[in-house]
This record gives structure tokens, C-alpha cells and sequence, in this order.
């Protein structure tokens, strides 16, 4: 008899963890997660962390990744400290020509209860004087803010491993069989498990991990390249779009985008590049010495909005795969565990469908 | 910047493969973070009587002034200050002064950097007044420093026995060396000396004081007795220096008596990167005469891939030196050499890449 | 050894903290980094790499050689920013703020 499981998440990560502690939240189901590597050994430990909502657009998804930013208070106090701070965000720019589009789109997330200001280079400075006088302006909102991801998934996977949640790490999904209405979960390093249902969480591996139960999932692997400073006397207290202090001091900083694949190496020209761009947004960092510098490989889906709700013709399959995970884990876990729990969600899904990407013959 | 052959470290396996390349006319840039070229050597007063046959004899302070006099008047540009801090996408290694960083582009690259000393585990550990032995050395031949007056030395090896008598000679107490082991090697036998006392089956169980070691535990054949130290060296080895193999893309291999985890390297010291070269105790840590050989036969298939020597001659040369380095390496200890032996094979196995056929006499030797 | 005794001196990880990281699972000197910020410090990790590797070894009876390396990263050094900046520009590096486009998605900020 293979072990069998009510639900299996597939993927450790902050969406995976967050899934799996949402639903043990709720009723007392077997859960497996599975990871192919240990927590925070993939993207959601390769991160700055941001709970940045301010300028996601268009506006639907501002006021999604919102929602999230707003449950984040509440979380902490369930989970424990993910040294959560809603420290405002800043977003510069450097023309004037840009505050046009910085009012657009104040006006657009009004719309939709996002407070954003535009501000000019004296209201700019005055509220963190470090960043260059060069600045034209920012966009700004108190609600963006961040988190320690380490302790946020971490904690995540405590809470749920406290609701009898199992964790199974260092366990690569090989394959996915569909029999007698269960999926068969063979895995690495031990014997298949059998599952009611199953979510596949799995990041950067979304793709393989959909070609298991012959689904198309149509993500690309970004990397992005980060440098640390050494701890420094705090001096940055909002979250800058491009860096951001964190409780320690160190500075992260960094906001790249490049496609090759799964490589998580970083390299001299982008973190020159960053460099360069630190000292244009906070002229006093070109005195901080860089101690280290990390990669992440995002995952996107190809229009860049979140893929999250049922597998469309695969019965009790589940995603949920983002980039900005870190920023809406508390709202994808919350839905998700309504999903599966009672079969609709207090939010519509209906955008976020795999469906989207289907053509109309595969449409079911 | 660009150039033909770009050597990481200015130590004496960097200074010894750049004599090799630059004196047969190939461009050779040396990059170094220091303000002088020798490496450790430069406080090194232990007697090297162990060498490749070219040199005579002496101490590391001389030998680190040979090596680098020899490049005077060849085409060898030297940057002191300069860091090696990364590489490129193009695979150019990037090179920090301090005050930017910039890519030298190199036709292949010989990353000499060196080991680094081991640390070792006791309640009370980081306080001052706790430091390698290596550390102590520098202090006193470097800043002419006394690092304290009566040192418990941790670890009997070579090294650490060397500094140990030298701290005696300037006066320093020394309470004992402390070792781990029942027995000794065969070369630390041989390096005893009867007025430092030794302490086998041995080891610290704590070190205590207000602000600096003041007073040290140590646990003999099972019972523990109270030392008043205010210095403790730890003697606890070197392990290669990893660093620069990794960003380079090459692989590692471990084996224990070489230092631990090291580059895998080719029969002529070529790593997984076709373009990387390793040498001296980064490739394994070995005496004196093993970092200036293994620097001689990378430096020779370097040579080989310009098309400065021909394939006849490189072979040629690079057989008579993997010899001297079977007659130096075992001399000293020749489970180094065959461990070195060891996992060459294992690296050609698993690259799928044969052995050369003059390697083939080395490995019947062993 | 007394369980207090500090093992990452720059960021201050004692032996405890370690061995609460290997009981959760942790198996690598990288999953106990990310865990407790053990060899995350100035020294990235030279110092202490090999007495968590040996404490690996110890706690999970693994020969050492089994265990890996700590992932190195750039720069090898600890470098002044203003001596990293690039004269270079690949468009790799983007400003958050020009990416909120109001047309369509593409919308990765975290």
C-alpha cells in the first residue's frame, strides 16, 4: 500500500509553504509538500523581499497584491515574526517627462483604493534624504513594505508542521501518474505517495513539473542579481524601488532582469551595473563596502500575471505560480486553501486561470 | 587590459610559472594584493632545503626575493594592490585596484592563491589572545610584534613546531604543543625538540578570561589540568583556498591530505574551465618544492597551448618534472603525492579524458 | 562542547543554533545559512566553512567529504561600491518605476 495523502503541494517555497499552513488552518486534512531541495534554497530565499504594490498594474493587480500587503499584520501575529514592516515605498525617477506617467498612475490605482503620491525632488528628499538630489520625483505609498523572507517561510513551514502538515526535503518530484482517480507521486527518495489532489507550487520548475500531468505551463525563468552591503547605521527607512535596509543594516540592492535558464550564478557585469545604479539613487553608498552578492531565478508566467486556481481537464490539479510571491503568498495561501476546502474563492480567480493561455480546442 | 597569460597571486607558485612563461617571450600579467610580490613567504624565515634543483637552499624571506628578481627583465607586468573580485560573462577576470575594477582578458589564467589556515573548535576560541600560527609568524617578522608571553601551541605539524621554536627564540615561554593524536608523523618526530614539551592524546577543553585568554584547560590522556597562557597558536593546518575555482566554473574534489576540498585538476594542472590553471597549495597543500614544481608543470602545458613549446618538447619536460615532483613530494610525504596522484586519476575518469602516456610511469612509480 | 560555544564569530552563530538548523533538516553549510545567517557576515563564510562542514559531518555521521562547500559568491573581497561601479550598460539593470506601465503586464517588482 503506497502512503496516501489527501492533498500533496509540491514546491517549499513561500507559495508552497504559505498553501500548505493556510490549509491546515482549516480542517484537519493529510497534507504533504515535497521539495526537491531544502526551504529557502530556491527563489524565495533569493530575494529582497519586497511587499511592493504600489505601481503593479494594471490596476486589478495592484489591488490584488494590496489585498495581500493587507493581510500581513495579521499573519505575523499567527505565524510569528516575519519582522514585517510596512515601511512606505519609493519609486524614482530621473525626468522630469516621467511625472505624466506618475499621475497616471496615482490616478488609475485610486481607482481601486491604492493611495499613490507623486512627489516632487523636495518632498522626495525630505522624506529620505539620503537618495540623490539628481531624483526628479517618485512615486509613492505607505502601503508597500517588507519582509524577512528567510523567517517568513520558515515560519510558514512551522506553523503548518505544527497542524500535523508533513514536509518531505531533498525529495525531487520525478513523476505524476493519474490512476483510479488519485494522482501517483513518485519521487526520489521515497516510496509513491497516492493524493486526492495536487498543487504544484513548484517556482522556477513549474513548467517540468506540468509536463508530469501533460499540461502546458507557459513560464520563463528570469534571473535577478542582488548586492549586499555591510551593516550600516540605519539611514534608508523606506523601501526603494531598486533597494531597500534591512533590520541588520546591510543594504540589498538590485533589480535586473535576464533570461538563462536555471543559472544561478551571478556575474561582474550586472553587479557593476548595480553598482552604478546604487550610487545614482543613494550617492552615500558608493562609501559602504559590498560584502557579497546573490541570484534568483524568478519565475514568470509569460504575460507576467500570476497562474493560479484549477489545472483545466486535470481533475484535482491545482497551481499556483507567481512571480512576487514574497508580496502575495498570505493572499494566494488564503485562496487557495478556499478553493480546495469549499470549491470557490472569496476573490474571483477567474484572471488568473491557466485557462488564459489555452486555445480554444484545449479549453475545457 | 589584455594580455596572454594572467597568474592570481604573486606567491611563489605565481612568481615561479610566470619565470616559465615570461622567459620564453609570452605577455604574463601577475595580480596581487599586496604591496610586494612573495606571498607568505615574505615572513617566512623557515629554511627550505627541499627544492626544485635550480635553487640553492634557504629561507622563504631570500627565496620570495629569487623568485621575483628573476622577472626583472622579462615581459611581466606586475599589479601589487590589485584584487582579483570576480569574472565576466565573457570569462575575463575582473580586477579590483580599490578604486574601480576593471577585465583583463587573458588567453588562459593560472589562479595561484594560495591556502588558508585552519581553525579549530574550543569553548573560548575567538577571545583575544587566540590566533593561527601563521598569524603569530607575521607578527613577529612582519610588524616585529611579540604576540604574547607564554603560548600553548595547538597542533603538531611542521609549521606550527617551526613557529614554536622561533616564539622560544624571542623569549616567548612556550607551555607545551598540544596534540590531538597518540603518534606523530615521521617529519614531526624528526622536528622535535626535547626543551619544548609536547603533550599527545591532548586537547583544549576551554579557554577563559576577562576580555583575553588568561587561563586555558587542557585535557591530557583523560584528565584536565589549568594552564596560565595568554596566547594560544592553533596549528591546525591549511586547506586550499576555494574561491576563485568556484566563480571559474571548476570543480572540486576532496582528499584529506591535501587539505580538504580542493580544484579538480588534469595530469598538466588544467581544472574542469579549459582556461584554468592551478598551482602551489591551492592545488593541495604540499611543501615548498611541490608549489614550485606543480607551478613548472602548469606553466609547461600553458607554454604548449600558445604553441610556444611543441608537443615533443612539452611532454619532455613536463615528464622530468612530475618526476622531481615524485622525489621532492615523497621525500617530505608521499601519501601527499599519492593522494595528488590519486585524484588526477579520478579527475581524467570522471572527464572521460585519457591519461597521457608519459603519465603512465609516474603512476607505476606508486 | 559546551553547545554556546560561538561557531560563525561574525555573525555570532553558536554550536546550538547549528544543530537546531541540522535537526530541521538542514544538510548543507548553504541550508544552515539561510536558516540562521551562520557565515553571511564580512568573512563570508572563510572562516567558519569548515567547522559547520565538520559539525554536518558529526551530526548527520557523514564522512566530511560528503559534505559540500559553501556556495562562494562575488566579489572574493569585500569591495567599495564606488570602486565596483561600471562604466558598461546591458539594459539588464532596470528602474522599478519605469515599469509601471499602465498598458500591459510585465509587472515583476518584489
Amino acid at each position: 500500500m503506497n502512503k496516501h495523502y489527501d492533498i500533496v503541494i509540491i514546491g517549499s517555497g513561500v507559495i508552497g509553504s504559505s498553501i500548505a499552513y493556510h490549509l491546515s488552518e482549516r480542517k484537519e486534512k493529510d497534507i504533504l509538500v515535497v521539495d526537491k531541495g531544502f526551504p529557502l534554497s530556491g527563489t524565495s530565499g533569493s530575494t529582497q523581499a519586497w511587499v511592493w504594490v504600489h505601481n503593479k498594474t494594471p490596476s486589478w493587480y495592484g489591488e490584488l497584491s494590496m489585498y495581500s500587503a493587507e493581510l500581513y499584520p495579521f499573519l505575523g501575529k499567527k505565524i510569528g515574526d516575519v519582522e514585517y514592516k510596512r515601511t512606505g515605498g519609493i519609486a524614482p525617477f530621473f525626468n522630469e517627462s516621467e511625472r505624466e506617467k506618475a499621475l497616471k498612475l496615482a490616478e488609475a490605482q485610486a481607482e481601486v483604493g491604492i493611495k499613490v503620491e507623486v512627489l516632487n525632488r523636495e518632498q522626495v528628499l525630505e522624506k529620505e534624504p539620503a537618495l540623490s538630489p539628481s531624483i526628479a520625483g517618485a512615486t509613492y505609498s505607505d502601503i508597500d513594505g517588507n519582509v524577512n523572507p528567510f523567517r517568513l517561510v520558515e515560519l510558514y513551514i512551522k506553523a503548518a508542521q505544527k497542524n500535523h502538515v508533513q514536509f518531505a526535503f531533498y525529495n525531487p518530484v520525478l513523476d505524476i501518474k493519474k490512476e483510479k482517480g488519485l494522482f501517483k507521486i513518485f519521487t526520489k527518495k521515497e516510496e509513491p505517495v497516492t493524493a486526492e489532489k495536487v498543487i504544484i507550487a513548484g517556482g522556477p520548475w513549474t513548467k517540468e513539473i506540468g509536463e508530469m500531468l501533460g499540461v502546458h505551463i507557459p513560464v520563463k525563468q528570469v534571473r535577478g542579481q542582488i548586492i549586499v552591503t555591510e551593516p550600516l547605521a540605519p539611514f534608508l527607512t523606506h523601501t526603494i524601488g531598486g533597494m531597500r535596509q534591512a533590520e541588520n543594516g546591510e543594504v540589498l540592492i538590485g533589480y535586473s532582469k535576464e533570461e538563462v535558464g536555471y543559472d544561478r550564478r551571478t556575474t561582474l557585469d550586472v553587479i557593476q551595473e548595480t553598482a552604478s545604479m546604487a550610487e545614482n539613487y543613494v550617492p552615500a553608498l558608493a562609501r559602504a563596502n559590498v560584502v557579497r552578492s546573490f541570484a534568483g531565478i524568478r519565475v514568470i508566467p509569460e504575460d507576467g500575471f500570476p497562474i493560479v486556481g484549477t489545472i483545466p481537464g486535470v481533475h484535482n490539479a491545482f497551481i499556483a505560480t507567481m512571480h512576487s510571491g514574497i508580496t502575495l503568498s498570505p493572499l494566494i495561501g488564503t485562496l487557495m486553501s478556499e478553493l480546495l476546502m469549499e470549491g470557490e474563492t472569496s476573490i474571483d480567480l477567474g484572471r488568473l486561470s491557466l485557462r488564459r493561455f489555452m486555445k480554444a480546442s484545449e479549453k475545457v | 587590459m589584455e594580455t596572454d597569460v594572467l597568474i592570481i597571486g604573486a606567491g611563489p607558485a605565481g612568481l615561479n610559472s610566470a619565470y616559465e612563461i615570461a622567459s620564453n617571450g609570452v605577455q604574463t600579467v601577475i595580480v596581487d594584493e599586496s604591496f610586494f610580490p612573495g606571498g607568505q613567504l615574505k615572513q617566512q624565515t623557515q629554511y627550505f632545503n627541499n627544492l626544485p634543483r635550480q635553487f640553492e637552499a634557504q629561507r622563504g624571506i631570500t627565496l620570495a626575493e629569487t623568485l621575483a628578481n628573476r622577472l626583472h627583465s622579462l615581459p611581466v607586468t606586475m599589479l601589487h594592490k590589485h584584487t582579483m573580485i570576480g569574472v565576466y560573462k565573457d570569462g575575463s577576470i575582473g580586477v579590483s585596484n580599490g578604486e574601480s575594477t576593471f577585465p583583463i582578458k587573458a588567453k588562459k589564467v593560472i589562479v595561484t592563491t594560495g591556502a588558508a589556515e585552519e581553525t579549530c573548535l574550543f569553548p573560548g576560541w575567538t577571545l583575544p589572545g587566540v590566533m593561527t600560527v601563521g598569524a603569530a609568524q607575521i607578527l613577529m617578522n612582519r610588524e616585529r610584534v611579540l604576540p604574547g608571553k607564554n603560548a600553548i601551541i595547538l597542533g603538531c605539524n611542521s609549521f606550527s613546531q617551526e613557529v614554536a621554536q622561533q616564539l622560544k627564540d624571542c623569549g616567548v615561554n612556550i607551555l607545551g604543543i598540544i596534540e590531538k593524536n597518540t603518534s606523530l608523523g615521521r617529519e614531526s618526530r624528526e622536528r622535535l625538540h626535547s626543551d619544548i614539551p609536547l603533550l599527545l592524546n591532548s586537547y583544549i577543553t576551554r579557554a577563559m578570561g576577562r576580555g583575553e585568554v588568561e587561563k586555558v584547560f587542557i585535557n591530557h590522556n583523560g584528565s584536565e589540568q589549568e594552564w596560565r597562557a595568554d596566547l594560544i597558536c592553533i596549528g591546525n593546518g591549511l586547506s586550499p583556498i576555494l574561491e576563485p575555482f568556484e566563480i571559474l566554473d571548476c570543480s572540486f574534489t576532496n582528499k584529506e591530505k591535501l587539505g580538504g576540498l580542493l580544484p579538480g585538476y588534469d595530469s598538466n594542472f588544467k581544472t574542469e574551465n579549459s582556461s584554468v590553471y592551478v598551482a602551489g597549495n591551492a592545488a593541495g597543500i604540499t611543501c615548498m618544492g611541490g608549489v614550485l614544481l606543480t607551478a613548472e608543470i602548469a606553466a609547461a602545458d600553458v607554454l604548449r597551448h600558445l604553441g610556444v613549446l611543441n608537443r615533443e618538447d612539452a611532454a619532455r619536460q613536463t615528464t622530468y618534472l612530475w618526476k622531481e615532483l615524485l622525489r621532492i613530494e615523497t621525500q617530505t610525504d608521499s601519501e601527499v603525492f599519492y593522494a595528488r596522484v590519486a585524484s588526477i586519476q579520478e579527475f581524467h575518469e570522471k572527464n572521460n579524458i585519457p591519461l597521457p602516456t608519459s603519465f603512465h610511469a609516474i603512476l607505476e612509480e606508486c | 562542547m559546551d553547545k554556546s560555544t560561538i561557531v560563525c564569530r561574525c555573525e555570532e552563530i553558536n554550536i546550538d543554533e547549528i544543530e537546531t538548523a541540522i535537526k530541521m533538516g538542514a544538510s548543507t553549510f548553504d541550508d544552515i545559512k539561510r536558516l540562521t545567517r551562520c557565515g553571511m557576515g564580512p568573512c563570508q563564510s572563510k572562516v567558519c566553512m569548515n567547522l559547520v562542514r565538520e559539525l554536518l559531518s558529526e551530526n548527520l555521521g557523514k564522512p566530511l567529504k560528503e559534505i559540500p562547500p559553501s556556495r562562494m559568491r562575488m566579489p572574493l573581497k569585500i569591495t567599495r561600491l564606488g570602486s565596483l561601479v561600471g562604466k558598461e550598460s546591458s539594459n539588464n539593470v532596470l528602474s522599478v518605476f519605469s515599469e509601471s506601465s499602465l498598458e500591459e503586464g510585465e509587472q515583476q517588482n518584489e
